[in-house]
């Protein structure tokens, strides 16, 4: 089986590499890119499938609710979770998204990964979500 | 056929840190290491490299780009890497540079590089073949 990928968009590496490491624990394929321009250009120039996006909402370089618009209308079937530390965010994803973030920064792991998990769930049924590992 | 990195008597994957910014390339990089059985540490800087090493985390070899943006490139990391963490390799890439030119480290790959030849040296610098030169 295929495992499904996720891209995790975090500009600050001693936050983004711990979480990588424990969701390819749990059985995830992990890109890893600093920000939206990174994520575009893995996206356009490697030919990867990423199944879910998973982004800081105050991204320095492009928050993640422009990103997400953008996702949205380039790659549809991608499922992209917001990280909101900050309530703005949560008003200011509600102007552009269907749904505010998510998950809280600083990440709870265990959390990321249900929300992973239910967003796959959501879009395909199950099919592509790893065994219960890591829980 | 490059042996992997994982050893009957060492079950911890050694960690190798890519600094580049080219996300494509570092992406195809990492997970080449990571499919060997590295564990992979993905920079996009030399700042950003440094402030990993300074976090305390687990780095056994540094495979960077010399021109990144920012304050510290590749030969400045290097530099850096020699004086504060001697005991951690580092292997330098550049499509500009010359091995020539260089003399913060005796390991460089131009670029283009093969991901074999690269996968190759880091065993070796690692000491994890019979012919290890370290």
């Amino acid at each position: 089986m295929t495992n499904s990928c996720v891209m995790l968009i975090e500009a600050d590496l001693l936050i983004r590499t711990p979480l990588a490491q424990y969701l390819r624990d749990c059985g995830f394929q992990v890109v890893e890119a600093f920000g939206a321009a990174e994520a575009r250009d893995i996206l356009a120039s490697t030919g990867v499938r990423v199944d879910t996006i998973l982004m800081d909402a105050d991204a320095p370089e492009e928050n993640g609710f422009m990103f997400k618009v953008w996702v949205r209308a380039n790659h549809p079937g991608i499922a992209m979770i917001l990280a909101g530390s900050i309530e703005r965010t949560a008003e200011k994803a509600g102007e552009l998204c269907e749904e505010g973030p998510a998950v809280s920064r600083p990440y709870d792991h265990k959390l990321v990964l249900q929300e992973i998990r239910r967003r796959l769930a959501t879009r395909n049924g199950n099919r592509d979500d790893p065994q219960n590992s890591g829980e | 056929m490059v042996s992997q990195p994982k050893t009957e008597t060492d079950a911890t994957p050694e960690c190798v840190l890519v600094v580049d910014d080219d996300a494509a390339i570092r992406l195809v990089l990492a997970d080449t290491l990571r499919d060997a059985g590295f564990c992979v540490i993905e920079a996009r800087s030399g700042t950003d490299a440094v402030s990993y090493l300074r976090s305390g985390g687990r780095v056994d070899l540094i495979f960077s780009d010399i021109q990144m943006p920012g304050s510290i490139d590749g030969l400045q990391l290097a530099r850096h890497v020699r004086a504060a963490y001697p005991a951690i390799p580092v292997i330098l890439t550049s499509g500009k540079y010359k091995a020539e030119y260089l003399d913060s480290t005796k390991n460089f790959v131009p670029k283009p590089y093969a991901l074999d030849h690269v996968l190759a040296l880091i065993t070796q610098i690692l000491g994890l073949t019979d012919n290890a030169d370290k």
